[in-house]
């Protein structure tokens, strides 16, 4: 459907070779890691003004940043939100994907509606959310939430669309109640789509947490990082970027993980955005 | 919260007043200006990362990390380095539509068989032929799944550069209803960009789906 693009074979490597090429990878990942902080520290000294980061001046920042509880507790409060607003996106996101994917009616009724919302930028609900909810925590809880589930809920309705006939057949002829084969059929056939459109809610949850704590001045990782470069503060400020980039690649990272470790048979397919 | 006959009967004074196109046109000047951009240099840069094996390899790992990277974080700094004005909203555009189109780029042209590349170097084709018949027609369709993520991603872009640097285009237009307590406006907005948003997946979907009929 809408996310979904084909996907190239990978050829089988022999985990052999594999091994070898991992470590022949290394070297000349961390010379080209190298070369790039180099020509970034230059060109910072030789063309931007004294307080614009720079590698070296980061670097010197992260120790003292990293147990200042003025960092910590913005780091704490904005992902305590995005949690918990991914868990509310994954439980109704999951549950309207799945009535979406197993009923014809339903999916017609409101298909329109969530694609609007998914391509919409979700951003712009910023100034509407902040009026309804206040310069409060709500409006970035909202926010999240907002930003993350028509990813959800697009995703797991392709998933439950796409179970094999046979499997809900074989299932009526052993008279399984509609709530056995919801839930020994269509939620496992649907997860693979679920972790795909969790990849995307993830990294759409940040910004949108970011986004709003930028909005609303509401104290988090986001507010941090504009605090701090409005006061010319940009190596603290850039160790929260690098924060951020962490987790954006450690949600990569888990879901591939997760796809390999409980889906072995199915293969990453593409559906970032 | 406004009735919808409100928010209609706004949308429909902000069209005639010529507000809505002026800020249109802004908006689709910072939205073309940075897609172009990246379009340019995305998408030789990522067939040049996939023919120069070492520098693939090499940089790989940093792209994947750039592309996961929430962009929105680099705006407070692009805004005290850079300051107001046309080009620093052009860079923060530029910024959330590269990757994608880089990064996809690249995967395409990483599975070209080896075979063609061999058979084109068995009869000798120069190393520009090479590109222009095996490498670009192979990783085109790749390359337009990349334009088509990178569209969205644009528009979100387009929006917080108009929110958070200086503030033209639609994005002023909400930010100036929200300031006013406009509640009706906001909506209209918000309806006017949930439009385009939706149109402009459409256009992607459309032009990714023309390409992949080459791709087997």
């Amino acid at each position: 459907m809408a996310e979904q693009a084909l996907s190239a074979p990978v050829p089988a490597t022999r985990p052999k070779v594999a091994a070898s090429r991992r470590s022949a990878t290394f070297l000349p990942r961390l010379l080209t890691g190298l070369a790039i902080l180099l020509t970034w520290e230059i060109v910072v000294r030789a063309l931007a003004p004294a307080y614009v980061a720079k590698p070296s001046t980061v670097l010197l920042a992260i120790p003292h940043v990293i147990v200042d509880r003025a960092f910590l507790q913005p780091l704490g409060a904005t992902l305590w939100a995005v949690t918990e607003g991914l868990a509310i996106t994954i439980v109704a996101g999951t549950l309207i994907g799945l009535w979406m994917g197993r009923s014809d009616a339903f999916d017609r009724m409101i298909r329109v509606y969530v694609n609007f919302f998914n391509a919409m930028p979700m951003i712009v609900v910023l100034p509407l959310f902040s009026l309804w909810f206040g310069y409060s925590s709500g409006t970035r809880i909202a926010t999240i939430i907002f930003a993350a589930i028509f990813a959800i809920t697009m995703n797991v309705a392709d998933g439950a669309r796409s179970v094999p006939r046979e499997y809900l057949e074989v299932a009526r002829s052993f008279r399984a109640s509609k709530m056995s084969v919801l839930t020994g059929i269509v939620l496992p056939a649907s997860m693979p789509y679920l972790l795909a459109g969790f990849r995307l809610a993830a990294g759409r949850a940040l910004i949108g947490a970011v986004v709003a704590e930028f909005f609303i001045s509401q104290g988090g990782i986001g507010y941090y990082i504009l605090y701090n470069s409005r006061s010319y503060h940009h190596n603290e400020a850039f160790v929260g970027v690098l924060l951020l980039a962490g987790f954006g690649v450690g949600f990569e990272l888990l879901v591939n993980w997760a796809t390999r470790r409980f889906m072995p048979w199915y293969r990453r397919d593409e559906k970032t955005n | 919260m406004v009735p919808f006959s409100e928010t209609l009967v706004r949308l429909w004074q902000l069209v005639v007043r010529g507000d809505f196109v002026r800020q249109f046109a802004d908006s689709s000047e910072l939205f073309l200006t940075g897609f172009v951009l990246a379009l340019i240099v995305g998408a030789p840069l990522g067939l040049l990362l996939a023919r120069v094996r070492a520098l693939r390899i090499g940089i790989e790992p940093y792209l994947m990390t750039l592309y996961a990277t929430p962009m929105v974080a680099l705006i407070p700094f692009i805004l005290s380095i850079m300051g107001f004005g046309f080009a620093p909203k052009v860079l923060v555009v530029f910024l959330f539509t590269v990757f994608p189109v880089l990064y996809n780029t690249v995967e395409g042209a990483r599975s070209i068989k080896p075979e063609l590349l061999e058979v084109a170097k068995s009869y000798r084709s120069s190393e520009w032929a090479l590109w222009r018949e095996v490498m670009l027609p192979y990783t085109l369709p790749y390359m337009m799944t990349g334009v088509r993520q990178a569209i969205g991603r644009a528009l979100v872009g387009m929006i917080a550069a108009e929110f958070f640097l200086s503030s033209t285009g639609l994005g002023q237009l909400i930010m100036g209803a929200s300031q006013d307590f406009d509640t009706a406006g906001v909506f209209a907005s918000i309806l006017v960009i949930g439009l385009l948003g939706v149109g402009l997946t459409r256009l992607g979907l459309m032009i990714e789906q023309h390409f992949a009929k080459w791709r087997q």
